[in-house]
């Protein structure tokens, strides 16, 4: 048991709070090598009603950047990189490799560019694999993985609250569809939508069954996943809890603890309870409270007048059809854990009260533009809907072998633009250098916008770019 | 700290710390794996029933869980013996707690009573579920309605119910039939001289007999001769050969020179017992229960039988020819004997009944049911033998939960059953006790009766062959997969004692959020692979591209 886990129970048996949220091993020399130090009781944090994220930010911050070690449980020696807790097969002698993984020393040593929490270079590009009893696989062979670039996570915050707030539009719509079809006694159909954003159609039954088969870009399950290139992960701890495991070898307890494998030390590599909720929490936080990408100030006038032209071309040639420049938002309290997550990715009924991160608090949400109806606008420049972008004619980005997570292997969510100028290169593989090259790499749905572009003047292209080029992230 | 297991342990180090918990429970190995808890309301369910009766009703004691009336809700049918048996509709909302309203199922008084056991079956491939009520004199096949209604078909389908004291109950469709073929298992012929030692009756097969109309009809019983007080009848693909055989567990108490029995049962041919030229190995238990699932997915089941004293986990023997059923003794091995009652004071030996292999708290490991409860006062064996619940470990073992999950009850248990009453993807419990009120445990997992709280993610899957014979598809097998784990579960009619269901097959998933399902049907045949979410119900009907997804009101 470590330190922390007996000081939690014993503070449990004696019915006491934790005096403070923060804890630190107080063993420590100041010299230790070991990267995680403090730990956060989001529940005593929850309760103290103390505002979260000044408290979280910090260590967030701290964790993303560490150099993770062995020991911090950094490697997993008897565990592959998969989502659901898997042991290999066979070990591999190699505590860290780019494949199979681990493959990074931090977060942050992938997203890097401009800044901390952004994105990175072919070089940091990784290796997605679903083939969960050939995790030790030692080829790059695609057959076996798709290859990523990395994306940035400014402004991810408020993706997530979008994605939530869509995700409960969808299945409230399928609630009322399913009551309707109950009480008229035939099938009913309806066409889902939410901030503007079309999903297909559902059909249901009088018997209270559903036909999922007319859906279109979302999950049967209506929930709406907006991170990673795919699309296919719900929320930042999600994808936190999977990335800690897959590219670091550390164990978020909330999935890879004794609950859900019998055991505290699942990589078997001598460290047990690797990571906490409270650490989790304090990745998300910071994840989540990154300003968002904005417009570059202070152009040149010859800049800022192509930026204008172009922005208005994009909206007429039709990629703000998906790239849609902004999307609603009702609410900016962002509860950890999430609504949508399910069992292995810490629930808010795993606890009392979860944490109410409230993002109106931080100056650049109040920044942001809002509605008629007060509705902050998110300038994401996308639809958080997938879409098939590639066919025979233009196969660039169908050029993954391997579905991932149900979801074909040509078809990838709608790329949010905001800081693109800021996040070369560019597609999911990140072997696109040039924007020009991004655009006339749409195949698919995104077809006519391509060809409309295509068939624009030189100059006219060139404004384009111009527009998406001062799409930022503030350095 | 979160409300996980950390907090159990938490608790457990503070209680044990305290001495709080009972000497039993401080003292044997805790289950790792999340414990539900369990809360009793059949009361505030308005599920008032009483198993009881004299001594032919010491036996028996079963509940159908089936949906009788087309809401996809599982609905009760309960055996009451001496009293009227009884058909309680399911009303519960979803997600809160259970509720069951009794209706009038169209049987006659006289019909409802002397029952001790009752199955869910679709016997005349319309879809809509029947039942087959085991009785103390003639055994009834009633024919569902879709109301929850049934009418007797026993004339109809030219069915002779017999007179015998029927306790066990399997069906199968037989390669090429396009009706199901029933097994009756009897207990003692009291009727006979010197009864009741000695004097088991024999068992019955009925297989389907077609006419030029294409009406079908049950005519004839085939006598599956000797009988040895049969308690438990399951057909079951033990060999993976496609065609089932029939596993008998029987009641030492009463037979001479008996034993476990295995029946090969192929088509259009007599049935004939394995015997000990055939590899079938001599064991002598007090059959009352068989629980049957694949544990390590190797595609050959393994069985709980359910005794007084130790119950057996049979696996096929690793080191035999898997072509004879030669079986290895595991329970001890992996912690499921449950041969005494781990609470209270009374160390003498349990007695076992209904058993049933389920995941309670979805995380994608088997655990195991078991009801308990004393004969009626046999002095060797405890009096107070509350049930167990066996919850499957990541080690392959099982530890025990009963008390602390709260289904420990000072009641003697006989028929039971698991299943999501409330649909809200955690598996509840009945059991039907003897000579005292039936107990109905809401599960509400990881938190209390005013808050449920989730475990683990779940599926629940139900499957059909729509437009042909065996629309329920009776033999096939729901395999579940999530990363490089899977899980198998055959669907079936027969086991348990004198209680079955047809209902969602549940699967809990652990931490998967998705999981592929495939479907070996009845006749060999693989569906492809259906890709569905976690925590939802699905319907997969063979030959579609999709599965339908089903939400409750």
């Amino acid at each position: 048991m470590t330190d922390f886990s007996r000081l939690g129970v014993l503070m449990t048996c004696a019915g006491l709070a934790f005096p403070t949220p923060l804890s630190a091993d107080p063993d420590l020399p100041p010299w230790s090598e070991r990267a995680i130090q403090e730990d956060i009781d989001i529940e005593a944090l929850a309760a103290s009603g103390q505002d979260p994220i000044p408290v979280l930010q910090p260590l967030g911050e701290h964790l993303f950047s560490a150099k993770f070690t062995s020991l911090d449980g950094a490697g997993r020696p008897d565990a592959t990189g998969a989502i659901v807790p898997t042991k290999v097969r066979r070990k591999s002698h190699l505590t860290f490799q780019r494949l199979a993984g681990p493959d990074a020393n931090a977060c942050a040593s992938c997203h890097n560019e401009p800044v901390v929490g952004g994105a990175g270079s072919f070089t940091a590009n990784v290796f997605v694999s679903e083939g969960f009893e050939s995790a030790d696989f030692d080829t790059i062979d695609p057959q076996f993985s798709n290859e990523r670039n990395t994306n940035a996570l400014q402004g991810a915050g408020l993706i997530e609250l979008l994605a939530r707030e869509m995700t409960t539009d969808l299945r409230t719509a399928r609630q009322s569809l399913l009551k309707k079809a109950r009480t008229s006694g035939q099938p009913e159909k309806t066409e889902l939508e939410t901030k503007g954003v079309t999903f297909g159609s559902l059909t249901a039954f009088p018997d209270g069954t559903l036909d999922v088969s007319g859906l279109d870009g979302v999950d049967d399950d209506l929930t709406i996943r907006p991170f990673s290139q795919k699309g296919v992960f719900a929320s930042l701890r999600q994808f936190t809890v999977n990335a800690m495991n897959a590219h670091h070898g550390i164990q978020p307890s909330e999935r890879f603890g004794p609950k859900w494998t019998g055991t505290r030390d699942f990589d078997a590599d001598g460290i047990a309870d690797e990571m906490s909720t409270g650490q989790i929490s304090a990745l998300v936080a910071w994840q989540a409270t990154l300003p968002a990408p904005t417009r570059m100030q202070d152009l040149p006038d010859v800049w800022e007048t192509a930026s204008a032209e172009g922005e208005q071309v994009f909206g007429t040639i039709g990629c703000s059809s998906c790239h849609i420049p902004s999307l609603p938002l009702d609410s900016l309290v962002f509860h950890d854990p999430g609504p949508f997550d399910t069992a292995g990715t810490l629930r808010p009924s795993d606890l009392d009260t979860p944490l109410a991160l409230d993002l109106a608090t931080l100056k650049w949400v109040q920044a942001l533009p809002k509605d008629a109806q007060g509705r902050v606008l998110v300038p994401l420049y996308g639809d958080l809907k997938r879409h098939e972008i590639a066919d025979t004619q233009n196969e660039t980005y169908g050029n993954e072998l391997l579905a991932q997570r149900f979801v074909a292997r040509d078809v990838f969510i709608t790329a949010e633009l905001w800081g693109i100028g800021s996040t070369a290169p560019y597609g999911h593989r990140g072997d696109l250098t040039t924007l020009n090259e991004a655009i006339l790499a749409h195949g698919g749905a995104a077809t006519e916008s391509r060809k409309a572009y295509s068939g624009l003047a030189e100059e006219e292209r060139q404004s384009v770019i111009a527009f998406l080029r001062s799409l930022e992230i503030a350095q | 700290m979160t409300r996980t297991v950390s907090s159990v342990s938490a608790l457990l180090a503070c209680t044990l710390a305290a001495s709080v918990l009972p000497a039993t429970a401080s003292e044997r190995e805790m289950s790792l794996a999340p414990v539900p808890g369990f809360v009793e309301e059949a009361q505030a369910a308005g599920l008032a029933h009483v198993y009881d009766g004299a001594w032919e009703y010491f036996v028996g004691g079963g509940v159908a869980i089936f949906d009788c009336d087309g809401d996809r809700r599982p609905d009760l049918f309960l055996a009451g013996g001496k009293n009227p048996s009884q058909l309680f509709k399911n009303v519960s909302p979803t997600g809160g707690e259970l509720a069951f309203s009794g209706v009038e199922s169209g049987l006659a008084q006289k019909q409802s009573e002397k029952v001790l056991g009752a199955y869910p079956i679709d016997f005349d491939n319309d879809d809509i579920l029947d039942l087959v009520l085991l009785r103390l004199g003639e055994n009834l096949l009633l024919k569902g309605q879709g109301d929850c209604t049934f009418e007797v078909a026993n004339r109809a389908l030219a069915f002779d119910g017999g007179r015998a004291w029927t306790t066990a109950f399997s069906a199968t469709y037989e390669p090429g039939s396009e009706y199901p073929t029933l097994a009756f298992g009897n207990y003692v012929d009291r009727s006979q001289p010197g009864a009741p030692w000695g004097t088991c009756h024999d068992n019955s097969l009925f297989r389907p007999e077609k006419s030029e109309g294409g009406t079908v009809a049950y005519p004839e019983p085939i006598r599956l001769s000797p009988g040895y007080c049969a308690l438990s009848i399951l057909f079951t693909d033990w060999n993976r050969s496609g065609e089932p055989s029939l596993r008998v567990s029987n009641d030492r108490h009463y037979y001479r020179g008996g034993q476990e029995q295995l029946w090969a049962v192929p088509p259009n041919r007599p049935p004939r017992p394995y015997r000990k030229t055939d590899g079938w190995q001599h064991l002598k238990i007090w059959g009352m229960g068989i629980a049957s699932v694949d544990l390590d997915v190797d595609g050959f089941p393994e069985y709980a039988l359910t005794s007084m004293g130790d119950t057996k986990l049979q696996k096929l023997d690793v080191e035999s020819d898997e072509t004879v059923p030669v079986y290895q003794d595991i329970a001890f091995d992996l912690g499921l004997t449950a041969h005494r009652p781990y609470a209270g004071e009374d160390l003498k030996p349990s007695t076992g009944w209904h058993s049933e292999f389920q995941d309670v708290n979805n995380d994608g490991l088997w655990d195991l049911f078991i009801a308990k409860g004393n004969v009626e006062a046999m002095p060797d064996f405890a009096a107070f033998d509350p049930d167990n619940l066996l919850i499957g470990q990541w080690d392959g073992g099982f530890r025990e939960a009963g008390d602390l999950s709260g289904i420990g009850l000072d009641r003697r248990g006989r028929g039971a059953g698991l299943a999501d009453f409330n649909s809200d993807g955690l598996l509840d419990l009945v059991v039907v006790n003897r000579a005292a009120p039936v107990s109905l445990f809401r599960n509400v997992g990881q938190g209390n009766a005013a808050a449920p709280q989730p475990l683990g993610n779940w599926l629940a899957v139900d499957i059909r062959q729509p437009g042909s014979a065996n629309s329920r598809a009776i033999g096939a097998k729901i395999s579940v997969k999530t990363g490089n784990h899977t899980i198998v579960k055959d669907i079936q009619i027969g086991a348990g004692h004198a209680s079955g269901q047809l209902t969602f097959a549940h699967f809990g998933l652990g931490v998967a959020e998705r999981a592929n399902v495939r479907i070996k049907w009845p006749d060999g045949d693989w569906s492809h692979a259906y890709r569905v979410f976690a925590n939802s119900h699905v319907i997969i009907e063979r030959g579609s591209e999709k599965a339908r997804l089903w939400y409750p009101e």
